[in-house]
């Protein structure tokens, strides 16, 4: 199996202009950059992929010991980099994707040109000084809340995908067709994100960065793309007056505008 | 005029406020601006409490407020509505509320989103059962693997002169376990070890015992100094008379210490391979029969096979989950068993075995794999 299938990567725009890898986060799929690519398939090549067991990947090239860390899913990135040759990378990555693009920048400095970080936190657990929003506890409650949730979606139903709807509008017609997963996959994912901890990979990102920090974001809260900017050795923090935690959805223009100007400095 | 004109009289007022579920309406962003009564008594807040600028998101316990940013809001604006999605909402006195939400995208004429209605229901009794299910599920899953690993536990037949030992690993997608089994027991001779490795059809606890029926068969019948082929015959009519088993895949071999002889028989199952010391390892094609209760009406009788072995000689029985992929075809998979196998030729058993199972496992983990190897001493 190639890593294109693997990770379903669809591209648009321009073959030989400057590669833009868009990585969605946890809990849906390439949908979450549907309103934000095409704002640059003009000028940039545009590349889309679904993690593994998310949207329409290869839900059978889930190993559990290569995806046990964030690691593995940076891996995933880079061998998606080098199969498609690419270099000189803007990467945009929304929620743990941010972080999962900053580890792939930490290892293959030279391939990245800009990170863009949407939403980003390297620790969502509280730790001493550190407030990452969360306790232990409150994130066993988020993976007891995804088993009921998936219970009633049937596990049959789960793996389903409409990577290629396209018309929104028709939504009604489909009950929850977006951002399937395979459920054990899911839960694995959220484990894995919800507990990592990447606070100490962060100054190892040379690259430059753009933090986008929305009002109100109770999975990244501004506490929390203080310290990324902080921590990152070459960032600028921007903040966005979309609120929640999907900027990318709830206030496309807004995102667009700041990638823009970041990429335009 | 009828009887009813007093109930048909109810106003859309007194419909939205006692509905018999939550209904609520909120901002984009989770504001709430519109609540009715049944919402306000389920949950304990009264409406000024719940117009003062809270947001929905707020009333979900942490972990609901998580999936409610990663799955819920994303979905609505993907969808323009979402359905039966299940949360915890905390009522005003810090109880929990479970609840399934409904929710719909209410637009402008430009088809510009402007507000979010989400009804509620009380899922109290629904998510009860839910754990009930998840927890039987749980239990069942308990149950086989339970059942499978007292099954195959017990010591292996070992010796001076012989190794024997297995790599056995559980598929890795999907919750039920397996019907791979494998066995190395001393015949009455004492000179003579049985080896055998066999793939009952289906999962769970009913794959497991029938793979324990099978496995107890072998032994019973091998006690009777029955052969391979005519072993697997006898085998064949158990598994048809008492209709346990049928079209389960086995090896079964006899391995001699004293005379260095193996004897196998092969019932729809992947070929032993043999590994003699200076030869490359190669696959034994011989004594290949039909699995086992296949309906073959005056089907010859089964047929076995004999090797001479040299010292150090080595036996390696397993499953098609070693060799066969999805991915690949299944010469590619073989091929592959034996360049591994001749990797480790002169690993110990235990080596061997690990070794050769990590190499052609692969990610997909959708079958069982067991490998068994089988040396006898230099």
């Amino acid at each position: 199996m190639t890593v294109l299938k693997r990770n379903n990567v669809v591209e648009h725009g321009p073959r030989h202009a400057q590669p833009m890898v868009f990585a969605h986060g946890f809990g849906c799929d390439q949908n979450m950059w549907r309103h934000v690519w095409p704002a640059f398939d003009q000028d940039y090549r545009v590349v889309l992929f679904d993690q593994v067991g998310a949207g329409a990947s290869d839900a059978s090239a889930f190993d559990p010991s290569r995806y046990a860390s964030l690691h593995g899913y940076a891996e995933d990135i880079l061998e998606i980099c080098r199969e498609l040759d690419l270099s000189d990378v803007v990467f945009v990555g929304h929620s743990v994707s941010a972080m999962i693009g900053a580890l792939a920048a930490a290892e293959e400095p030279e391939r990245f040109a800009r990170l863009v970080l949407v939403g980003p936190s390297p620790r969502y657990i509280d730790d001493d000084e550190y407030a990452g929003g969360f306790t232990r506890e409150d994130i066993e409650g988020l993976l007891g809340s995804m088993d009921s949730n998936y219970l009633g979606w049937s596990g049959a139903m789960a793996p389903v995908i409409m990577g290629n709807e396209d018309r929104p509008e028709l939504g009604e017609e489909l009950t929850n067709s977006f951002c399937r997963a395979d459920p054990e996959i899911a839960g694995h994912f959220a484990r894995v994100t919800f507990l990592s901890d990447n606070r100490a990979d962060l100054p190892r990102v040379p690259t430059p960065s753009l933090v986008l920090q929305c009002s109100q974001d109770v999975i990244a809260p501004e506490a929390v793309g203080e310290y990324v900017h902080r921590q990152l050795p070459d960032s600028r923090l921007v903040y966005l007056e979309a609120s929640g935690h999907c900027p990318n959805l709830s206030a496309p223009e807004e995102t667009v505008a700041a990638i823009k100007a970041f990429l335009a400095t | 005029m009828t009887s009813d004109d007093g109930l048909l009289g109810e106003t859309a007022e007194d419909l939205f406020e006692n509905a018999p579920c939550g209904y609520l309406t909120t901002r984009l962003d989770g504001t709430i601006v519109k609540v009715n009564r049944t919402f306000e008594a389920w949950t304990g807040f009264r409406r000024d409490e719940l117009l003062a600028g809270r947001r929905f998101q707020d009333l979900l316990s942490p972990g609901g407020r998580i999936y409610y940013e990663t799955h819920y809001a994303p979905l609505l604006q993907l969808q323009g509505s979402v359905r039966e999605i299940a949360v915890d909402m905390i009522r005003a006195d810090g109880s929990m509320l479970p609840a399934l939400i409904n929710s719909t995208q209410r637009s402008d004429d430009a088809g510009r989103p402007q507000v979010i209605r989400t009804t509620v229901f009380d899922a109290t009794d629904r998510r009860r059962y839910e754990d009930e299910l998840l927890r039987a599920r749980q239990r069942e899953q308990d149950i086989a693997q339970q059942l499978q690993r007292s099954m195959l536990s017990g010591t292996l037949a070992v010796a001076p002169g012989l190794e024997v030992d297995v790599a056995y690993r559980p598929a890795v997608s999907g919750l039920e376990v397996g019907g791979d089994w494998y066995d190395a027991f001393w015949l009455d001779d004492g000179e003579t070890v049985g080896l055998v490795v066999g793939d009952v059809v289906g999962r769970g606890i009913g794959a497991a015992a029938t793979m324990g029926q099978l496995r107890s068969a072998v032994r019973a019948l091998a006690s009777t100094g029955l052969g391979p082929g005519p072993l697997l015959d006898a085998l064949d009519e158990y598994s048809r008379r008492h209709d346990i088993g049928q079209m389960t895949t086995l090896v079964y071999a006899q391995l001699s210490l004293g005379s260095r002889r193996l004897r196998f028989a092969c019932a729809g199952h992947p070929p032993p391979v043999i590994v003699r010391p200076g030869e490359e390892p190669c696959f034994v094609w011989e004594g290949r029969s039909r699995p086992l209760d296949t309906f073959m009406a005056g089907a010859q009788p089964r047929g076995e096979a004999e090797r001479p072995l040299a010292p150090g000689s080595a036996v390696l029985l397993y499953t098609d989950g070693l060799v066969e992929r999805r991915s690949r075809p299944l010469q590619e998979g073989m091929d592959l068993l034996l360049a591994e196998v001749a990797a480790h030729r002169d690993d110990a058993p235990a080596t061997l075995t690990t070794a050769v199972v990590r190499a052609l496992r692969d990610s997909e983990h959708a079958d069982d794999v067991c490998l068994l190897a089988a040396r006898l001493g230099a």
